[in-house]
């Protein structure tokens, strides 16, 4: 669920911005497009307004032809023909420009060559006219002049221009529509992708925010449960400490409490035994002097009976004895303040199996010590643990076969794994829980012991933060495996 | 010089058995001193502070103390003791099952002179009451401090 929402926020969040960089970019094109209608339509502006000047001025020198032709014919006179002649050379250049500048315009061509014509013809009209003027008489001149066919053309000229004056201007309009509605579609684009711009952002910011709110809610549940946990720990573990307490507390008390009435069974034992002394002297002189006295019953009694029944008693409260020792030292050593420090494995090992030489050679047995590795952790506990595996191994051979003893260790991350492995009479499966049980032992009883090593080791183990396990089959030797931290926090 | 019975010695030991035990082995090492025994802590108390022919009022005495009583510590009869007041020199032997460093330490930092574990095993116990039988019939006992 959690997944699921995360992966939808992730897709959201990051089409979300790809959309608003496509919508960016479109808002960059469209804008970029209005600003080259802009521009192109300035320029289509300048060039209708430069067509209609070449047409004003087409217009112009047309008139002042003819003003000064008609300033000839009333006052002949060099200036107008001067003014005259300027203005008519000047005709065709400016009907030339109008050409050029609408050159792409089919509308506009042939108005301009009928103007070229209509303009040549004008100007030839005129001249003639002049001409006229210089050598005959002035009432032939003033018919002719109003016979000429100027004022038509004059007024062609004038359609013409007008009409091309008007075509510019119709461009003009529509190419300014053209635009207008550009403009608009780029607005349009613009403002779509600016609302669609903020529906997005809103969106992602809206998102975003949501799951920031969330997560900073996930983050405080977490710290709490955090903080829950790391309470609930110590809670467990200061409960776990007192039951622990409690027990070497029980235990320590229930030895003592226990040896107690041992010193009075072990102690009047004695008295005992040493009341059967007189007894059995006395029994003696009676047999000597006096048989008939001596019943059969007495006799068995003092010679026997007594002893035996004293001997068991004895024999029973030193086991009794032995037990409680060892519960008292396990008590004892739950109580001892575990001291770590770095620990030469290697080094210890070799001590231990120096300790045993005498047991090796005796029986043939060999120990191969594997590179141990360097541990943090309390010597006197690491001590006991592999001095009672080693012994156990060197013990529980299985006669007649030269045993073999393997120490091996490694790390394993920030625990050290240390393995005992022999090749004795090895542990029934279903006991090797058991021998880690105080007072409980396995296989043959053949051997002295109370069944107290294993379980102290074990307890030592749990001290150091270790857990200590066993592998075996019955015959095929047996693996003591010791899952310990290299670095022991006291 | 003292005269050895006018010693008076108190064992306080809860346990019977354990009584008769020390007594017969203080006995079988020569000593003839009178021996009184108490089961518990305040009748203890009572005898050595307040009993006419207890050490407190009359003659010296050693204590012979046995840390686990029905109703208090046998430490606490020692502070008592030790603290002041007239059997602040009174020998105490601590006799006792305990043989844990830290009480040890304990009782002889309050003041107890001699402090020993009874043995388990018998045979090392009966000794050890014997020696210990031996040593009090050569012991010195100082006078208690009478008030007033």
């Amino acid at each position: 669920m959690v997944t699921f929402s995360e992966r939808f926020f992730g897709r959201f969040v990051v089409s979300a911005i790809a959309a608003g960089f496509v919508l960016i970019l479109l808002a960059a094109g469209a804008g970029a497009f209005v600003f080259m209608r802009t521009q192109e339509n300035a320029d289509l502006i300048a060039h209708t307004l430069e067509v209609e000047g070449a047409v004003a001025d087409i217009r112009t020198l047309t008139e002042r032809v003819e003003v000064a032709r008609r300033g000839y014919l009333i006052q002949p006179d060099s200036r107008f023909t001067t003014t005259f002649e300027e203005n008519a050379r000047l005709l065709p250049d400016a009907i030339a420009r109008a050409g050029m500048l609408t050159s792409d315009n089919p509308e506009q061509r042939p108005r301009v060559e009928e103007l070229k014509r209509l303009s040549a013809q004008q100007v030839q009209i005129l001249r003639q006219s002049i001409a006229d003027r210089d050598g005959a008489d002035p009432t032939a001149v003033a018919e002719r002049f109003m016979n000429d066919l100027s004022p038509t053309a004059i007024r062609t000229i004038r359609d013409i221009t007008e009409a091309m004056a008007n075509e510019e201007e119709t461009l003009l309009a529509e190419r300014s529509a053209t635009q207008r509605r550009d403009l608009a579609i780029s607005y349009a684009v613009l403002g779509l992708a600016g609302a669609i711009l903020f529906v997005v952002a809103g969106g992602t910011i809206y998102v975003v925010r949501r799951n920031t709110i969330e997560l900073a809610a996930s983050r405080n549940r977490l710290r709490l449960m955090n903080e829950d946990l790391e309470s609930m720990v110590q809670e467990r573990t200061a409960d776990l400490q007192r039951a622990n307490d409690e027990i070497q507390r029980f235990a320590y008390i229930v030895s003592h409490d226990l040896r107690s009435p041992l010193v009075n069974v072990m102690g009047f034992t004695s008295e005992l035994d040493a009341a059967t002394r007189p007894l059995s002297e006395m029994m003696d002189r009676a047999e000597a002097e006096a048989p008939g006295l001596v019943s059969e019953d007495a006799r068995l009694a003092v010679r026997e009976d007594l002893p035996e029944a004293i001997g068991f008693i004895r024999s029973s409260t030193q086991k009794m004895d032995r037990l409680i020792n060892a519960i008292l030292r396990l008590s004892r050593e739950g109580r001892r303040v575990i001291t770590p420090e770095r620990l030469d494995m290697n080094q210890m090992l070799r001590g231990i199996v120096d300790s045993l030489q005498h047991r090796l050679v005796e029986g043939g047995t060999e120990i191969t010590l594997g590179p141990l590795p360097t541990v943090t952790s309390d010597r006197v506990a690491m001590e006991q643990i592999f001095s009672n595996l080693v012994e156990n191994a060197v013990k529980y051979l299985k006669p007649g076969r030269p045993g073999r003893i393997t120490v091996r260790g490694k790390r394993q991350g920030d625990r050290v794994v240390f393995e005992v492995q022999d090749n004795g009479r090895g542990i029934d499966p279903k006991d090797h829980e058991r021998v880690f049980d105080l007072f409980r032992r396995s296989g043959m009883q053949d051997q002295p012991g109370e069944g107290i090593g294993l379980a102290h080791v074990r307890a030592l183990a749990y001290r150091l933060g270790g857990i200590i396990g066993c592998e075996s089959t019955l015959d095929h030797g047996a693996t003591f495996r010791l899952s310990m931290p290299v670095e022991l926090n006291a | 010089m003292n005269t050895p019975q006018s010693v008076n010695i108190v064992m306080i030991e809860d346990d019977e058995g354990h009584a008769r035990l020390i007594e017969k082995n203080i006995r079988r090492a020569g000593v003839t001193n009178e021996i009184k025994h108490f089961t518990d802590g305040t009748s203890a108390l009572a005898f050595l502070y307040d009993a006419e022919d207890g050490p407190a009022k009359n003659g010296p005495a050693l204590v012979l103390l046995d840390l686990n009583l029905p109703d208090m510590s046998g430490t606490d009869i020692l502070t008592r003791m030790k603290s002041d007041g007239p059997l602040k020199r009174t020998p105490v032997v601590v006799l006792t099952t305990t043989d844990d460093k830290v009480e040890i330490q304990r009782c002889y930092d309050l003041g107890a002179n001699v402090y020993i574990t009874k043995p388990v095993n018998y045979d090392s116990f009966a000794q050890a009451i014997r020696q210990l039988g031996l040593f009090l019939s050569v012991i010195q006992v100082p006078d208690p401090e009478l008030e007033g």
